[in-house]
């Protein structure tokens, strides 16, 4: 296309600033949408996976290989003979995906104060390696974390409710052990957590790990899982094959296992999601190219007359459509523009400092996933440009016809006056 | 003056008529907007009447009636007595209220351990009259083996399909239910499974045994009472009025408490408000797009009349008369062409989908949202109030799409009008 | 009243007869064997898992069928660790963290001290012939000797999980040799093999008895009484909470 039919095209977008602003800012307004809408659903799947794999799961955990799928307290990583966690954990760690590992170890058993018993499920942890895997500790509302080498519990809301405990409180806890025996001791409730989720506020206690250890007389070096941060989620199945590689090597026999295969029902949701995307894509560039095709026709029909004179003095009818397709393209260069300034700092805007939508609904959960009433904006990268990509069609699809028609005036009839 | 404001719809009648090809493109875009509002709407409304339905149905109706602390701790203590039990039950039966109730259960819920030969399993036992709870709970529909509780049943149960498969259950199977009863005893009773259901919700699947109420009653010494009264109206829109007639007439009472199921079951109110939210921001986009296109055809079509109005200027109309013609334009364009679009959004979603829109080649297992499982085949509803809402959108934004245009046109000098060619 | 007790070879003992029994009279004696109106037992409990094996001392005194008192003398790590079952409640006794505690019914059908026997086990109170419908389906010589094979079948209305319990009684000395545990859809649940029959406490009694999972065939808890005297004139008034926390002995 020569550089004269883009000349001409832009100069007719300046013949009528006001309508050419107006088309612009209606694809500027449907990109920003379009992104912003991406982003938020983004943000919602990323809140829902990072939720239901944060509470307690992780991104990715090792067991011993025969721990699924009946977790038996006694498939401990390595067998009777346990493992060295610390270096697994190492080798955990050294994955360039994985930004924490925590080792864990899971019982079961009574809490009771007074004359009020429950059952639970306990989880023992390091307190200072599970802070950044799981949200568990992340959500004490009462006291605090319990520390390594004390007798501390934490107690779900309901389950502390149950056994109507507060922090500070002694709780007598029995569990069986791995040797057959009936453990039995006091802790001191050192704090209470609350995910929201009933089923875990109702059901789990958190332990110092040595201390679970200790009370299901198992050694330090046997636990039940190792589970990690992969702090962007869709990266963990390629952290889990990797993981299994460097694992298999070693003389423990273990299986790495991502959210994926953990929760397959989180990423059907995130499949239908995107699917879900591509139809606001079309449908907001769909509806756009209507106001655009508009714009074009108003503005050939102002210029037959021009295109006439044009097609007189022998111009060929494919650069008058060059012309008019520059001009549309011309347009939608404008409103990409305009669009992408005013998207960009709102997206990070809402990125950082996400509306908080609790005046107008509560928590609710996806999945089994809590989520908070935030609409937080996850970066869209890839529909940034595909919907850039989508406004480009869009104007030169628009522009197709009135283009046509430009290049079909005809000359004489046109000129003499109708 | 009346003469020339009788001859202002004229007047934008023939613009509309003069740029046709223009109008008809503006206008598909409505059209299009809002046959796209139509079909979404329906299928929304859909979508959240079944989910809102499958989660009053499941959890406990529209208006719950229980103990004040039964709430919190779903303990068997916090039960309503069988006076209390009477007299809401009486509350219910006043004729404002009843003319609009489909059904109510009692219900007696209580944790209990679900033992079989092998396995012992924690469970959610609710005693229920079957012949109301078929009506009322989906779980009956969902019989996957077997069949539902009947009126004449006293030791059969009816398990979810995750649990049977743990305990090992069968139809006709052997299962002893044990639990705390009211006097504080360990007591154990015998069922039989009469049936097997599978909701694909896990924890009920997994998790919920029902067993008749009489036989319930019985096991756990309570009489009786229930701990749950459980009321499903005729329509979700009306349960904040119902609501309230039962707790005026419960008030005085500080044994009963009347819950709406938004107050039961706030997860599922939020996630039914952040949905409508998404659709709301999606409505609003679209329409967003849709008015500029249609304030540029109005400009468009001021500004190449800059003379013609002029012209009617000169001739004595006023500024607000001028304004108005344009209006009437931008309505005329927008109602017409939106009300086309409602029927064809309303025709199509009726031709293609009234059976419903199928989406379950997309999810492999069952979809599940503040606790209740979605049905992946949405069948549209046509309520009145997208209707009307379509019909709303259509004139605020043909309003004011030609506010701004209309406002141009009064601008318009008449000397220098007169000197414009088109 | 419960049944006198048995004839054995000891010469303090009171003679009963042996003969013109009904079945549910010969089921009855059978399950009241080691109980009578009261006792005293000194027992040792041998439990074999997949991942463990443990034995541990006890100590058991029963009144009826309403009142048990358990408490366990070694290991030391489980010694004073005392288990209190009266009338449907069961209560556990720690003497690590001196505290006694109600089982919740949600642990009913756990295990007993890692034992194949669960707290439901331990705290029915009713008895066979109460629960079940007794018939004779062999009469006649089996491996030498002549025994009766009965089998219970569950009251319509009984709260047991069982589908049919399948019991052996050798004539000779009226001794179960071993009891099966049905499910439902007639396959063996678990298993309880009798031995070691001789006197004790003026009766003849089977002083060993295995458990064995069906599922788990490697695994067993196997139940051998040392001593057990019968009659000591216990009240209800001894299986109290206070007696539980008490360091007898």
């Amino acid at each position: 296309m020569q550089r004269v039919w883009w000349l001409i095209g832009w100069r007719n977008l300046g013949r009528n600033r006001r309508r050419s602003i107006i088309a612009a800012a209606a694809l500027a307004f449907g990109y920003f949408s379009v992104v912003i809408l991406v982003g938020w659903t983004k943000g919602l799947v990323a809140e829902m996976i990072g939720n239901g794999t944060g509470v307690l799961t992780g991104q990715l955990q090792v067991h011993a290989d025969n721990y699924q799928p009946d977790k038996s307290v006694y498939a401990t990583i390595g067998g009777r003979d346990g493992a060295d966690i610390a270096a697994l954990s190492a080798v955990m760690t050294s994955d360039p995906d994985v930004s924490a590992a925590s080792p864990r170890v899971y019982g079961g058993g009574l809490v009771s104060s007074g004359s009020a018993t429950a059952a639970g499920l306990f989880l023992g942890v390091d307190p200072d390696r599970e802070v950044d895997v799981s949200l568990i500790l992340n959500v004490i509302v009462e006291g605090r974390a319990p520390s390594l080498g004390a007798n501390e519990i934490l107690l779900g809301s309901e389950m502390a409710r149950t056994v109507r405990v507060v922090p500070g409180d002694e709780v007598v806890i029995v569990a069986p052990a791995i040797d057959g025996s009936l453990g039995n001791d006091l802790f001191i409730v050192s704090g209470i957590f609350k995910t929201g989720l009933v089923d875990l506020d109702r059901t789990m206690a958190v332990f110092p790990i040595d201390a679970l250890q200790f009370l299901m007389a198992m050694d330090a070096n046997r636990v039940h899982e190792v589970a990690a941060t992969v702090p962007d989620p869709w990266r963990a199945a390629a952290a889990a094959d990797r993981l299994t590689d460097a694992l298999a090597a070693g003389e423990v026999a273990v299986d790495v296992e991502s959210w994926i295969t953990l929760r397959p029902e989180m990423v059907e949701y995130a499949t239908l999601t995107e699917s879900f995307q591509w139809i606001l894509l079309v449908i907001v560039f769909g509806v756009a190219i209507f106001g655009v095709a508009n714009v074009m026709l108003m503005a050939t029909f102002e210029r037959r007359r021009e295109f006439a004179v044009m097609l007189a003095l022998g111009t060929r009818p494919s650069g008058i459509l060059a012309s008019v397709v520059a001009e549309s393209l011309g347009l939608a260069v404008l409103g990409l523009v305009g669009g992408i300034v005013v998207t960009f700092p709102i997206m990070v805007w809402f990125h950082l400092a996400p509306p908080d939508m609790g005046w107008l609904f509560g928590d609710f959960t996806m999945q089994g996933a809590l989520m908070r009433p935030v609409l937080r904006v996850e970066y869209p990268w890839t529909m940034t440009w595909q919907a850039a990509l989508a406004l480009l069609i869009t104007a030169v699809a628009a522009a197709l016809y009135p283009a046509i028609r430009a290049g079909r005036v005809p000359p004489a009839d046109t000129l003499s006056g109708r | 003056m009346t003469a020339s404001w009788r001859a202002l719809p004229r007047l934008a009648l023939r613009n509309v008529r003069r740029q046709a090809r223009r109008s008809l493109l503006t206008g598909a875009a409505m059209a299009l907007g809002v046959a796209l509002l139509a079909f979404s709407r329906a299928l929304g409304d859909g979508a959240h009447e079944d989910w809102i339905e499958a989660g009053v149905r499941m959890g406990s109706g529209h208006i719950a009636i229980q103990s004040p602390g039964y709430h919190a701790s779903k303990n068997l203590d916090d039960r309503l007595s069988f006076e209390a039990l009477a007299y809401a039950n009486r509350a219910l039966e006043r004729s404002d209220v009843a003319e609009r109730v489909v059904a109510v259960a009692t219900r007696l819920e209580v944790q209990a351990l679900a033992q079989g030969p092998t396995a012992a399993i924690p469970v959610m036992v609710t005693g229920v009259d079957p012949d109301v709870e078929r009506e009322f709970s989906r779980l009956g529909r969902q019989v996957e083996d077997g069949r539902y509780l009947e009126r004449g049943d006293r030791l059969h149960a009816y398990v979810g399909a995750r649990l049977a498969e743990r305990l090992e259950l069968r139809v006709g199977s052997r299962l002893v239910l044990t639990a705390q009863g009211a006097d504080g005893d360990i007591a154990g009773q015998f069922v039989r499974v009469a049936g097997i259901f599978r909701s694909g919700l896990p924890e009920a699947d997994a998790g919920i045994v029902q067993i008749p109420l009489w036989t319930a009653r019985e096991w756990l010494g309570v009489g009786e009472s229930a701990t749950t009264l459980a009321v499903l109206l005729e329509s979700g829109w009306i349960v904040s009025e119902m609501v309230n007639t039962v707790r005026e007439t419960i008030g005085t009472r500080d044994d009963l408490r009347a819950l709406s199921w938004q107050e039961a079951m706030p997860e599922l109110e939020a996630g039914i408000k952040v949905d409508d939210w998404g659709d709301y921001v999606f409505h609003v986009v679209l329409f967003g797009i849709i008015a500029l296109a249609i304030v540029n055809t109005v400009l468009m079509s001021v500004l190449y009349r800059t003379r013609e109005f002029g012209v009617l200027r000169a001739l004595g109309l006023t500024q607000v008369q001028t304004a108005s013609v344009v209006v009437t334009e931008g309505v005329i364009l927008t109602a017409v062409s939106g009300l086309l679009g409602l029927a064809v959004g309303v025709a199509f979603t009726w031709i293609f989908f009234r059976n419903g829109l199928d989406f379950s080649a997309f999810m492999e297992s069952d979809f599940t949202f503040s606790g209740v499982v979605l049905d992946t085949v949405i069948i549209p509803v046509f309520r009145w109030r997208m209707v009307a809402m379509s019909l709303g959108t259509i004139a605020v934004i043909g309003v004011f799409a030609s506010l701004y245009p209309a406002y141009r046109a009064t601008q318009i000098d008449i000397a220098e009008a007169m000197k414009f060619e088109a | 009243m419960r049944p006198t007790a048995f004839v054995t070879a000891a010469l303090l003992c009171v003679p009963a007869f042996l003969h013109a029994q009904t079945a549910a009279e010969i089921v009855d004696r059978v399950d009241q064997l080691l109980r009578g109106q009261s006792s005293e037992a000194s027992v040792r409990m041998e439990v074999v898992t997949e991942h463990w094996s443990r034995s541990i001392d006890m100590h058991l005194w029963s009144l009826g069928t309403d009142y048990s008192l358990i408490r366990i003398d070694a290991p030391p790590k489980d010694a004073g660790t005392a288990t209190l079952k009266a009338q449907t409640e069961l209560w556990n006794y720690l003497p690590r963290v001196d505290r006694t505690i109600k089982l919740p019914a949600s642990l009913m059908g756990a295990s007993w001290m890692g034992s194949h026997f669960t707290n439901d086990d331990l705290v029915k109170e009713s008895r066979i012939i109460d629960d079940y419908d007794i018939e004779i389906t062999f009469d006649g010589e089996r491996d030498g000797n002549e025994v009766w094979e009965f089998t219970l079948t569950p009251k319509p209305e009984t709260a047991v999980v069982w589908g049919k319990i399948v019991e052996q009684v050798r004539k000779r000395d009226m001794m179960p040799e071993w009891v099966r545990y049905y499910d439902d859809l007639g396959e063996v649940s678990r298993s309880m093999v009798f031995s070691e029959f001789q006197v004790m406490g003026c009766r003849m009694v089977p002083a060993r008895m295995v458990v064995t999972p069906a599922d788990k065939p490697t695994e067993s808890t196997t139940i051998i009484y040392r001593t057990i005297t019968f009659d000591i004139g216990l009240e209800p008034s001894f299986f109290s909470l206070r007696n539980l926390r008490s360091q007898r002995d």
